[in-house]
């Protein structure tokens, strides 16, 4: 695959290899930057408190060291990774670490984060893992320990006018991100699946207007293509948890394939839901993140009272997704111990046959080493569907 | 094992050769073997599949199909009512499901772990000190298998050694070895829900004690092709038999490669 890459996308390339360049670049110039990890930490609020929100990201290229003598194997290898480099001290230039109750491994390690790692600020997120009446209020009510948290640390008062202008800035990033998915609506797509994650990925490291910038910018020097580079080839979603590197997707599309659609956490989970903005922004915040990420940690009840009911319940936005960006078949994305979508596999198969899509699952450990093993599995299943 | 099949209406040559560290000389050797044996001259050949973990390292080789694909073609061309292929080799075990057309919709693979796949028995049976080909004849004759309750290789071999020490009968440690590896490899093929006909082909196709201890827990007669070893290069080949017949009907160009043996360099 040979596509021309011109400005914004070299800019991206470069963001996404030296990851933290550009933060450790303002952190030069006296800015305040605050990691996180997993999909539900309201980034709004921490922008709102005037620190730069930084996603703290793993390496499948680095082998897992000093951070297993502070953390057990039990601990999804994801997640081990991201702090192994942060204690490898990859994220120097970060004032502190938010963590939300994302999964199993997050809550349990939090204090491992924050007793092995040498920022000032550590701040858990309680994210209900039940999505009822009392789930939200429970949620503003923690929404608003977080933000007196960072008021308290900043020394700044995040003000409600504060915080909706900054609401409208994230709700823009995902409209931004949007654009960048329809692009990969034309068969075969205009913009590759190694491209877009890598264009999100960078975007994770920047501040929200500069990735506002970047991704405008990405969107015009992909639609100057006028005309897709690529082949034709099987048009493939993605379903997992966080897969902030390229690897497996270059994979996919180095043996044919196309990625065209996902269901991951820096892709369609993190970046579709939009802030209701006519509602107080708290309120909205909270059922923005609580309710319209959809993520498997969170249990909903069983409206349907079938278990066909359930799954398509549970699972609508992915059909949706394949149907919408005419995915012909899926890759099911595991890591090894990963509690959230571990558990949930036997559901989202059978959601996958009810759509009568071919799907693929996949278990991994977050390691360049295995994309060998995994090459055999994906070529056999595009020759299957192709 | 290196395997080539040379394919014109039927079967003309096959042959199975060991492949060493240097496969690409060693795919090169096992091909000369083949067209001496089918008395043809390389440029002869009109189009070549490879396939397998070797596939990529076949230096005359004019497109590369996964294995999972081709042992598919190849068993439904040998059993036209196969619906579920297990595949049992050293690297690896594989099951995969057949729709009544033919076509492949679902596989499951053990790549990780040794205690999946046929080593586990070559280990067993080199430590019992029994040549691989006689250990499944051996393991029917049991009276009492053993239950091994280690499910790595390494230990279950420590776990045979003094089992052995204790006096227990080599046949009895046979047989639970046999059923130790059908009880993963059953597991492992359950999640495509097994139907008939069941196809055991591999090397594992080629041990009688593993097909009777996956027959007995699969609660199913298995069906083995004739010559087990050879059903992922047949497919191969005939599936570079349609391509070529697809391409003369539309008239596209077939592309190959030079038919000359290239000493490949090994980093």
């Amino acid at each position: 695959m040979e596509l021309t890459q011109g400005k914004a996308l070299s800019t991206v390339e470069r963001l996404y290899q030296d990851y933290g360049f550009r933060a450790r670049e303002l952190k030069g110039q006296g800015e305040k930057i605050i990691g996180y990890v997993c999909s539900f930490v309201p980034l709004e609020l921490i922008k709102a408190s005037g620190a730069i929100p930084f996603r703290i990201r793993g390496n499948i290229f680095e082998p897992i060291t000093k951070g297993d003598t502070l953390l057990e194997t039990i601990v999804c290898p994801y997640y081990r990774s991201c702090f192994d480099l942060s204690v490898k001290d990859k994220y120097e230039f970060l004032s502190g670490v938010v963590i939300p109750h994302g999964c199993d491994s997050m809550v349990r390690s939090f204090s491992t984060w924050s007793y092995g790692l040498p920022y000032s600020y550590f701040h858990f997120v309680n994210i209900p893992t039940v999505c009822e009446e009392s789930s939200f209020e429970f949620f503003e009510e923690e929404l608003n320990t977080f933000r007196k948290s960072l008021e308290k640390f900043f020394g700044k008062t995040i003000t409600d006018e504060e915080l909706s202008r900054v609401i409208r800035i994230y709700n823009e990033n995902r409209e931004k991100v949007r654009a960048l998915y329809e692009l990969r609506k034309a068969d075969p797509p205009l913009i590759s699946g190694t491209e877009l994650t890598m264009t999100l990925t960078a975007g994770s490291s920047l501040p929200i207007e500069e990735a506002n910038d970047l991704f405008d910018q990405v969107v015009a020097e992909v639609k100057a293509r006028g005309s897709s580079p690529l082949k034709k080839g099987p048009r493939i979603l993605i379903d997992g948890a966080c897969l902030d590197h390229i690897e497996l997707i270059k994979l996919v599309e180095d043996l044919g394939g196309h990625v065209v659609a996902d269901a991951i956490c820096n892709g369609a989970r993190d970046h579709f839901p939009k802030t209701d903005v006519t509602l107080p922004p708290i309120k909205a915040l909270s059922q923005r993140y609580l309710d319209k990420v959809n993520c498997p940690k969170t249990y909903r009840a069983n409206k349907a009272g079938t278990f066909e009911g359930d799954i398509a319940n549970r699972f609508g936005d992915i059909g949706a997704y394949a149907k919408e960006f005419k995915a012909e078949g899926a890759i099911l994305y595991v890591y090894k111990y990963c509690d959230p979508f571990g558990f949930e596999v036997p559901a989202r198969k059978a959601y996958y046959q009810s759509l009568n899509l071919p799907m693929l699952h996949l278990e991994d450990i977050y390691s360049a080493g295995t994309m060998g093993q995994l090459r055999t599995r994906i070529q056999a299943f595009l020759e299957m569907i192709g | 094992m290196t395997k080539v099949v040379i394919l014109k209406e039927e079967i003309i040559a096959s042959v199975v050769g060991p492949t060493g560290p240097e496969q690409r000389r060693l795919a090169n050797k096992v091909m000369e073997e083949t067209l001496r044996k089918a008395s043809l001259s390389f440029p002869q050949i009109t189009y070549i599949v490879s396939t397998g973990y070797g596939r990529i390292n076949v230096p005359f080789s004019d497109r590369q199909v996964t294995e999972v694909t081709c042992h598919a073609r190849g068993i439904v061309h040998l059993f036209s009512g196969a619906r579920t292929i297990i595949d049992i080799g050293g690297q690896d075990s594989k099951g995969i499901k057949i729709d009544a057309s033919g076509k492949v919709v679902d596989f499951v693979m053990n790549d990780k772990c040794a205690a999946g796949s046929g080593r586990f028995i070559e280990v067993i049976a080199d430590t019992l000190g029994i040549p691989l080909d006689q250990v499944g004849a051996l393991s029917l004759q049991s009276s009492h298998p053993v239950k091994i309750s280690n499910i790595c290789t390494i230990w279950a071999q420590q776990e045979v050694v003094s089992s052995l020490a204790e006096g227990v009968p080599v046949a009895d440690l046979l047989a639970g070895i046999h059923y130790s590896l059908a009880d993963r490899i059953v597991r492992m093929v359950s999640r495509l829900r097994v139907e008939d006909l069941v196809i055991l082909t591999g090397g594992g196709a080629k041990n009688k004690g593993l097909i009777k201890a996956l027959s007995e827990q699969l609660n199913r007669s298995v069906l083995v092709p004739p010559n087990p070893l050879i059903t992922g290069a047949l497919g191969a080949a005939l599936i570079g038999k349609e391509m070529v017949e697809k391409a003369r009907k539309n008239k596209t160009p077939i592309e190959t490669r030079e038919r000359v043996f290239k000493e490949v360099e090994i980093l």
